[in-house]
């Protein structure tokens, strides 16, 4: 059963992003793209002509999207979460040498923003694995969802995850990864045809994976996770309308002074 | 594949290149995608990334100095693309015809799928006219559509395309 839903999930991280546009237009009063949209998308992008650059870099779209689908897979296995942050590293790295692999002066602007992204959010999801460790005494999602009350005693640490939910999945304020007409794509901007289509894909698996952080947070009761999932979607798609895109030192400013003591804070208090 | 291509109807991606417009066409085609008149109840998306675009909206008088970037963007977008020659300048170069500066519309570069007229053509005209391309963009096939001027030859690397030389100047273009 469990592989059924890891065989799925693209398709279900696409609903989710499918799910989100149509928010997002429904917070601007306007009609907005029909739900099934990302998959028109990726029926088109397959039927394109490819323009490649060159085949490693192609190659790397590809290498980035199967990481990230065996990171999704392993979240939902309940593999360790300390394994899971860092098979997801893996991934950006991929994502990231793909970016400087080709000539084009936006694609190296796009990776060294998307290398200066990592920076911000790596430190806080080590640390969110490392709080649910102190709470829970294992470092397997299994074992962590078999434990209730992490909002009690994590929430300063919850808020720190708040606030890095937009970076991972390219968000208003820290969407500079991104940043729409500014870098036009950053290291998507070389891609074409089905191998844009990968990477396409892999920012559905991207929303699996940083909302499955924000599930864990329920514990034991599903219903809590489900309802902290849908909290922060709507949140981050507010705030997401609300605001306009920092600049990346300010971004890491941000998440330095701002998240990381509300987590360093939360875990002295746990240790106390 | 015949399956793939009612989907092309369905995420019409743009490219807007302004090509020496006055900004009249281009503020039009923004309020086109903005929450009033709301394209993207179609699938549209402004990417502003050729390679990854389907319709080209260009606007403007295409200038001297801007044609090479038309040209070039042009050559980049991958098949099946549209093109859509937004204003009356860009379809015949409008107030602007005959100047020693400007090439009286985009037409004599590339080739032209739907012309929209207007000073400044309105939104309405503009979303007429994607929905119209989105026809055209169905009947297109996928072979190779190239610009009628300023492209070097198509290669073949091994046994690949290569646009390589696609978008580079090869001679000195005298104006018509």
């Amino acid at each position: 059963m469990i592989w059924v839903w890891i065989a799925l999930a693209p398709i279900l991280g696409g609903l989710v992003y499918g799910g989100e546009r149509v928010l997002r237009a429904r917070m601007q009063r306007r009609l907005g793209p029909p739900f099934l949209q990302p998959f028109y998308d990726m029926f088109k992008l397959l039927d394109k002509r490819t323009l490649i650059v060159h085949a490693p870099h192609a190659l790397l779209a590809v290498a980035h999207f199967f990481a990230l689908w065996f990171t999704v897979a392993a979240i939902f296995l309940g593999w360790n979460l300390l394994y899971i942050v860092f098979l997801h590293l893996i991934a950006q790295m991929l994502l990231i040498l793909a970016g400087y692999s080709v000539r084009s002066a936006y694609s190296h602007l796009g990776a060294n923003r998307e290398l200066l992204m990592l920076v911000a959010y790596e430190p806080i999801l080590i640390l969110v694995a490392v709080g649910l460790y102190l709470v829970s005494g294992s470092f397997e999602i299994t074992g962590m969802i078999q434990k209730g009350n992490y909002l009690a005693q994590l929430p300063l640490l919850f808020a720190a995850l708040l606030m890095i939910v937009p970076i991972k999945v390219k968000k208003s304020p820290f969407d500079v990864g991104e940043a729409h007409q500014e870098i036009v794509g950053g290291v998507e901007i070389e891609y074409s045809g089905v191998f844009y289509e990968f990477l396409y894909m892999s920012r559905f698996l991207e929303y699996l994976f940083i909302y499955s952080f924000v599930f864990i947070f329920g514990g034991e009761s599903v219903w809590l996770g489900a309802v902290l999932v849908a909290g922060v979607f709507l949140l981050v798609n507010l705030v997401d309308n609300a605001t306009a895109r920092v600049r990346t030192p300010q971004m890491i400013k941000i998440i330095y002074m701002a998240a990381m003591p509300l987590a360093v804070l939360n875990l002295v208090w746990i240790l106390r | 594949m015949k399956f793939f291509i009612p989907f092309r109807k369905k995420s019409p991606w743009i490219l807007h290149y302004n090509a020496g417009s006055c900004n009249g066409c281009d503020i039009e085609i923004l309020a086109a995608l903005g929450p009033k008149f709301d394209l993207e109840r179609f699938g549209v998306i402004n990417t502003g990334n050729p390679k990854q675009s389907d319709i080209f909206l260009v606007t403007g008088p295409v200038t001297y100095r801007s044609r090479e970037r038309l040209v070039e963007r042009y050559s980049q977008i991958p098949e099946p693309k549209v093109v859509i020659a937004v204003g009356s300048c860009t379809t015949t170069g409008g107030v602007f015809r005959g100047m020693y500066n400007v090439e009286d519309g985009i037409d004599r570069y590339i080739p032209v799928d739907v012309y929209v007229p207007g000073c400044a053509s309105t939104p309405q005209l503009i979303i007429d006219a994607i929905v119209k391309a989105l026809d055209i963009l169905e009947a297109k096939s996928k072979e190779i559509e190239k610009p009628f001027k300023l492209f070097g030859a198509i290669e073949t690397i091994g046994n690949k395309l290569s646009r390589l030389n696609m978008a580079k100047k090869v001679e000195l273009h005298e104006k018509n």
